[in-house]
């Protein structure tokens, strides 16, 4: 007779608002149900009442982990919408502002996963402290720290300062060596590689089927990633691999993570190699914008926890409906099918290399 | 027929110590130099969890890159003050379906344990409560008490997590006895003898058991981290995992004690390590009962270090580690003892 536990709302490591009802045997999961919607704010029909540049802080607020990918998804589907064009330089300058937004993210996982395997906050200050030197790195580019708001149609607000490369570099250069301690320090560690082997395996079948994405997909062996896929911006120009692990458990989920944060510090070194000169400043903020050309787009990104799509049918002065497609969604509903028959422990660790954001799972 | 009577006791040796300092054979004296003792070592325990407790913080903020607590007092030595008095203020709530009684208990029960045993402890030559001549087979009688009175804990309050909590709770009890009692065999055979006093002073001139039996040492320390819920093996309390294990539902006075516990369990833990490997009291100069406590408080340092050092176990990991790894270490160490002390 398995006992039914109720974790959540409230609980130590469920990222914010999840309910998760277990049953449980003894130690074992024998079932798993999540209850979302905690945190359900009801944007998309929030920005059908704004006009298309008053939205972008409420996408931000979606995934506040990476608010700038969010950003960049609805700007992106706007200016599809409004058919706008976007400056070769402003291109670079929001590459370079959103592989430095994963490579927080993809920080900030780390951490969180080492706190819920119960290494408390250890991992978690150590890459807040690298989070906090990209957060300033982006203060520079965008002039703030948290939410930015920094996207505009065709452009960014403000343009790359003229030291921003040398900073750059340089914080690269540190975070490869801290990185390599980071990864000694957790993969030399016998009871964190036993936790992780193995454990909340998801087969490349089983995750096609579950429609999971980003590095969660990649980790199962799918080389699947939007930036060559569909190329937007620059990527086509540039050179980077897909990462993939064919293991599809906990350890290839975090492997691949720490694996693109190399990956995007590559692409950022190359992008400020070849960044043109010109002008990257966006139309100004106006309530009342140009008329919409196209009636419906669907714009896909790679966001760091995933493939978001927005989907926006277009009115003249703002958008007549917007559905959103969030990453952390589809990837929670792959959780009970992965925690099942695992012990009460590795569900917070299967949780934590899922790497959701509840604000973006509830909308 | 009171003599015979304190004779078959268990505090026969008290009353024959106090007998030879004071000349009187009194009941009545006997009693009373047993709680002031008591007292005594009550405010030992309880100023090495205080400062403890504040070295951890300062410690572990280290390790993070933080600044611990710096507010309350010079360099926060009073923040762990505050937090008891803030404790102490706050309502105690009993939750409704839980069983009274039990919920009372069990953190008395908790607490009282490891603190005889610290009673039982000799702290230096002259220092001790008792010389038990099986004092070594009793005190590991009673500490495996303790997993069972965190089983009581978590199920007197009707909570799931502290359910859960208290099954693992036996679990763990299974898995790392077992090496723990044949490691203290091995030291008794190296020893020659069941009695603390003996056992340390056969460590005389730097023949520590450490240093004869390293595997031993290791394979203590392991249970004891186990035993104290200590990182890696904090499963009890697991915090990201059941909120906080048999602690979810005590709040107010009653979490304080299960802090208090928390230290007590780590001062009991470090100070048998010291005395059954490190020599206990011996040492140069400083008079036996600093140099005990000193060497108890370099080996918490250690527990302090690997809390911030390593993720949790799972449950079933801890079974299979102690009946594959610290099982037949133990006994490797029993055989090594015997081939050199014995032969």
């Amino acid at each position: 007779m398995p006992t039914r536990i109720n974790i959540g709302p409230v609980h130590p490591s469920t990222h914010g608002v999840l309910r998760l009802v277990a049953d449980v045997e003894g130690d074992t999961i024998t079932n798993l149900e999540p209850h979302i919607g905690f945190l359900h704010r009801g944007v998309e029909k929030l920005v059908e009442t704004r006009m298309y540049m008053q939205s972008p802080p409420y996408m931000e607020k979606l995934d506040y982990v990476a608010p700038l990918a969010m950003d960049d998804a609805y700007v992106a589907t706007v200016e599809a919408a409004l058919g706008i064009e976007v400056k070769e330089r402003a291109m670079y300058v929001r590459l370079i502002q959103l592989e430095l937004q994963r490579i927080a993210s993809h920080l900030f996982f780390t951490g969180a996963l080492c706190n819920d395997m119960g290494l408390m906050f250890t991992m978690f200050m150590w890459c807040f402290e690298d989070r906090d030197r990209v957060l300033d790195l982006l203060a520079q580019t965008t002039g703030q720290r948290m939410f930015y708001v920094s996207m505009r149609l065709g452009g960014v607000t403000l343009d790359l300062p003229p030291d921003f490369a040398d900073n750059c570099n340089e914080f690269l250069d540190y975070m490869e060596k801290r990185l390599g301690a980071y990864e000694n320090f957790m993969e030399k560690n016998p009871v964190f590689m036993e936790r992780m082997k193995g454990v909340g395996v998801l087969t490349s079948q089983e995750a096609k089927d579950l429609g999971v994405t980003g590095p969660v997909l990649r980790a199962s062996g799918v080389p699947y990633d939007v930036r060559k896929a569909k190329p937007y911006y620059v990527y086509d120009k540039l050179h980077f691999e897909v990462q993939t692990d064919n293991r599809g458990d906990n350890l290839a989920r975090y492997r691949v993570r720490i694996m693109e944060i190399r990956e995007s510090a590559r692409l950022i070194r190359e992008a400020l190699r070849q960044i043109p000169e010109g002008d990257a400043k966006g139309m100004p903020v106006k309530l009342i914008g140009p008329a919409a050309k196209n009636r419906t787009v669907t714009v896909s990104r790679e966001c760091p926890r995933g493939e978001a799509m927005m989907y926006m049918v277009a009115d003249p002065q703002k958008p007549y409906r917007l559905s959103i497609r969030s990453p952390n969604f589809v990837n929670l509903s792959a959780l009970p099918h992965m925690a099942k028959g695992h012990r009460l422990g590795d569900l917070f660790a299967i949780m934590g290399t899922l790497d959701l954001v509840m604000a973006c799972v509830d909308r | 027929m009171i003599d015979s009577l304190i004779i078959y006791s268990v505090l026969s040796p008290i009353a024959s110590w106090w007998q030879a300092w004071t000349g009187s054979g009194s009941v009545l004296l006997y009693s009373a130099a047993i709680i002031i003792y008591a007292i005594a070592v009550m405010i030992m325990i309880s100023i090495f969890a205080y400062i403890f407790g504040w070295v951890e913080r300062k410690v572990i903020a280290k390790i993070h890159h933080r600044h611990g607590p710096t507010y309350v007092g010079k360099y926060g030595i009073l923040q762990n003050l505050a937090d008891i008095i803030k404790l102490l203020a706050k309502e105690n709530i009993t939750p409704a379906n839980s069983d009274r009684l039990l919920v009372k208990l069990a953190p008395i029960l908790l607490l009282a344990i490891p603190t005889f045993l610290i009673l039982l402890l000799p702290l230096s030559q002259s220092l001790q409560a008792t010389n038990l001549g099986l004092g070594l087979l009793i005190i590991f009688v009673i500490i495996a008490f303790l997993p069972l009175a965190v089983f009581i804990a978590g199920f007197a309050t009707g909570n799931k997590f502290a359910d859960i909590s208290a099954q693992r709770s036996v679990l763990m009890l299974v898995s790392y006895e077992l090496p723990m009692v044949i490691v203290v065999a091995a030291i008794a055979l190296a020893a020659g003898s069941f009695n603390l006093a003996s056992i340390i002073s056969a460590q005389a001139g730097f023949t520590y058991f450490a240093i004869a039996m390293p595997i031993g040492l290791f394979v203590f320390f392991v249970a004891m981290l186990a035993e104290m819920e200590r990182p890696p093996f904090d499963l009890r309390e697991a915090d990201s995992e059941l909120i906080a294990g048999w602690l979810t539902d005590f709040s107010g006075p009653y979490y304080a004690i299960a802090l208090f516990i928390d230290y007590t369990k780590v001062f009991l833990g470090s100070l048998l390590i010291a005395m059954l490997f490190l020599g206990g009291w011996l040492g140069p100069v400083l008079p036996g009962v600093v140099w005990l406590i000193l060497k108890a408080f370099i080996i918490a340092l250690f527990v302090i270090i690997i809390r911030a050092a390593t993720v949790r176990m799972r449950i079933d990991r801890i079974l299979r580690f102690g009946w594959t790894w610290l099982l037949p270490l133990s006994l490797l160490n029993l055989i090594l003892v015997y081939i050199l002390f014995a032969i």
